[in-house]
């Protein structure tokens, strides 16, 4: 099973280089310069490291987050999350408009951080009787925020443009301006070093704390990797939804929850559904493409209704 | 069960808001017959219609489900409604606003609602048993899912277009015609004075499914019902305003905490005055405050929405 999605992966991988509007002789690409060679490094490579890097980095985040949360249905898109980063780049362009990738950046991280911070303290404070209904209130605050966030681009005039850079979108990544994606390795692997943390965290305070976990420690930890990861990919490629929903789930039916051993299925199923939604994109209308937000909204939209309706049997 | 708060308080709502719409009507006005009172008065009958629609909506769904936190628009159909003014918008461009005329455009509205509500119906007493959370689950998906095909057409399209799409997906009651004023009146009576003749059937109801049953009522029928009636009065709103989100919950919940009661003969009522309060509120906030330089829905969602969140874990409510 676990060979079979390495080799799917790697499918995927030589499928997305092979693929794209420019055509490559690829017989070129060994001298090591020319036409081909600059294709290869300048769109192909990058666009493909960002893929994998997103795909990772969605995954991860959202099981970290159902994990803390401990709810299966949350995700940045369902836990204001990603309203927030939307917010905070929005602030950074009207309040410093000169400060560049890492000013946005930085400014979505701390939105982002503190609007799942403040999540995280509601929803523990509301006792609900089920499950469903924490995604509600995660839609419902994610609403707030992002009518606060309205209420500031209507009156500066760039609702429009706000969405344009809100929908996940990966044609805009060449080389030079998508290196930011390497932040998400170090937040992986700081995951994956923590990963038995989480996975006691996920069983409540009460064991946590009596497992000898320092649990308002651990949650900070891990609002603060989903908070780097979600500001990361806002910035470069935009929202893209249901990548942290239904790659968790899926592998939470099969592996069940020890992160230890499922993280890295989790990090290969992301970057693999990423992938294939990205190929999809790109050949439905071909030689242009359909933004990757929407192609995963549909297809990962799809996978998770079937999940449900499986899960519902 | 506790007492229902005095009549006079409610008369209270009622006064406020009579107060509040003469305000509107009469304000900077230059009491000036002609033409700014008309108008205004075009504006507070759309916030008439649009609030009675938003509260006997939301409250009627809250009996049917059962639960305190469901509202229509948090189910999908608001969803459903800007999918389809995206591709109208997207395959016919601002013809389209031109061909269907505002009538047209309406009626299919309303007709889509209609299907969309039917099929939540059948979803619902599929195995026989309340799948409520599973439909709530979906409307979420959809939501989510169409949510991203929006902004992907709205951001397809050129400023122009774009502006006219955001007429459609951002609450305002300028743009409501009085034509359409007149049409959507008309429907929301027919449906309120159908509703009214079933209140005290609506009353076991609340009561929950079993007892329902057990006390004699139709309950499949009598659900079918308002579901089509909540579809009627949904399509009207959202054509009307355009989407209020999470302006029916707050409606909802603040009626039970006002009202006291779960009789919807009080509950109607009062649900109704005060979404048309918090209406009217906002549009003078839009008008002499923000001086146009916002929205009716914006600030609709921003105040509603956070006082909600508030209450929820102010309270520890449990959801």
């Amino acid at each position: 099973m676990r060979a079979g999605l390495l080799g799917l992966f790697f499918m995927l991988c030589c499928a997305s280089l092979l693929i794209g509007a420019q055509q490559m002789a690829w017989s070129q690409v060994w001298s090591l310069s020319g036409d081909a060679w600059l294709t290869l490094t300048a769109s192909r490579l990058p666009r493909l490291a960002a893929l994998v890097l997103t795909g990772v980095g969605l995954s991860v985040c959202g099981v970290i987050l159902q994990h803390i949360v401990r709810n299966k249905f949350v995700e940045p898109a369902t836990s204001g999350g990603l309203d927030a980063a939307k917010l905070g780049i929005l602030v950074a362009l009207t309040v410093a408009p000169g400060t560049g990738t890492a000013g946005r950046m930085l400014f979505a991280l701390a939105f982002c951080f503190a609007a799942s911070l403040i999540f995280v303290a509601i929803v523990r404070r509301i006792r609900f009787k089920n499950t469903i209904l924490v995604p509600v209130i995660g839609l419902m605050y994610g609403g707030v925020l992002s009518a606060v966030a309205e209420f500031y681009a209507y009156r500066h005039n760039v609702l429009q443009s706000m969405q344009g850079w809100l929908l996940g979108d990966f044609s805009k990544i060449v080389q030079g301006n998508y290196e930011i994606v390497y932040l998400i390795l170090p937040i992986v692997a700081l995951a994956y070093l923590y990963a038995h943390r989480f996975t006691v965290l996920g069983m409540g305070e009460g064991m946590a704390t009596s497992l000898g976990l320092n649990y308002p420690a651990t949650v900070a930890l891990g609002l603060m990797l989903v908070a780097v990861t979600v500001s990361v990919t806002v910035i470069t490629v935009g929202a893209i939804p249901f990548i942290g929903l239904v790659i968790p789930n899926l592998v939470a039916l099969h592996y069940g929850d020890n992160l230890g051993r499922t993280l890295p299925v989790v990090a290969l199923g992301g970057a693999s559904l990423l992938l294939a939604c990205d190929i999809l994109g790109r050949l439905l209308i071909y030689p242009f493409e359909v933004p990757i937000g929407l192609t995963a909204g549909g297809i990962g939209g799809v996978l998770f209704l079937v999940l449900i309706f499986w899960r519902n049997r | 069960m506790r007492m229902p708060i005095p009549k006079i308080s409610r008369h209270a709502i009622w006064a406020v808001v009579i107060a509040l719409a003469l305000t509107f009507l009469c304000f900077r006005s230059g009491l000036d017959f002609d033409y700014v009172i008309p108008k205004r008065l075009a504006r507070l009958l759309a916030m008439l219609i649009g609030g009675v629609c938003v509260a006997w909506s939301s409250i009627t769904f809250q009996t049917i489900t059962g639960n305190r936190i469901l509202t229509p628009a948090i189910m999908g159909y608001e969803a459903v409604y800007l999918l389809l003014q995206s591709l109208l918008v997207l395959i016919m461009g601002t013809q389209s606003l031109v061909m269907l005329g505002a009538n047209g455009n309406f009626a299919l509205s309303v007709l889509l609602m209609l299907g969309y509500s039917w099929a939540i119906h059948r979803w619902l007493f599929r195995d026989g048993r309340n799948n409520v959370y599973f439909l709530l689950l979906l409307g979420l998906v959809l939501t989510m899912v169409i949510g991203t095909f929006t902004q992907f057409v709205q951001f397809k399209v050129s400023p122009g277009e774009f502006s006219v799409l955001l007429g459609f997906s951002q609450a305002s009651f300028g743009k409501a015609e009085p034509g359409q004023l007149v049409v959507s009146a008309i429907l929301v009576a027919v449906v309120c004075i159908t509703a009214l003749k079933t209140l005290p059937t609506l009353d076991v109801l609340a009561l929950g499914r079993d007892q329902a049953v057990s006390l004699g009522v139709d309950y499949q029928r009598t659900v079918r019902l308002y579901l089509a009636l909540i579809a009627v009065l949904v399509a009207v709103s959202t054509s009307l305003l355009g989407p209020t989100a999470f302006m029916g919950i707050f409606v909802a919940n603040t009626t039970y905490a006002l009202a006291r009661t779960f009789r919807h003969r009080i509950t109607l009522p009062t649900g109704c005055a005060i979404a048309i309060a918090i209406f009217i509120l906002a549009q003078l906030a839009v008008e002499h405050v923000f001086n146009y330089r916002t929205t009716v829905g914006i600030l609709v969602n921003l105040v509603c929405g956070a006082w909600f969140l508030a209450l929820m874990v102010r309270t520890r409510g449990t959801a």
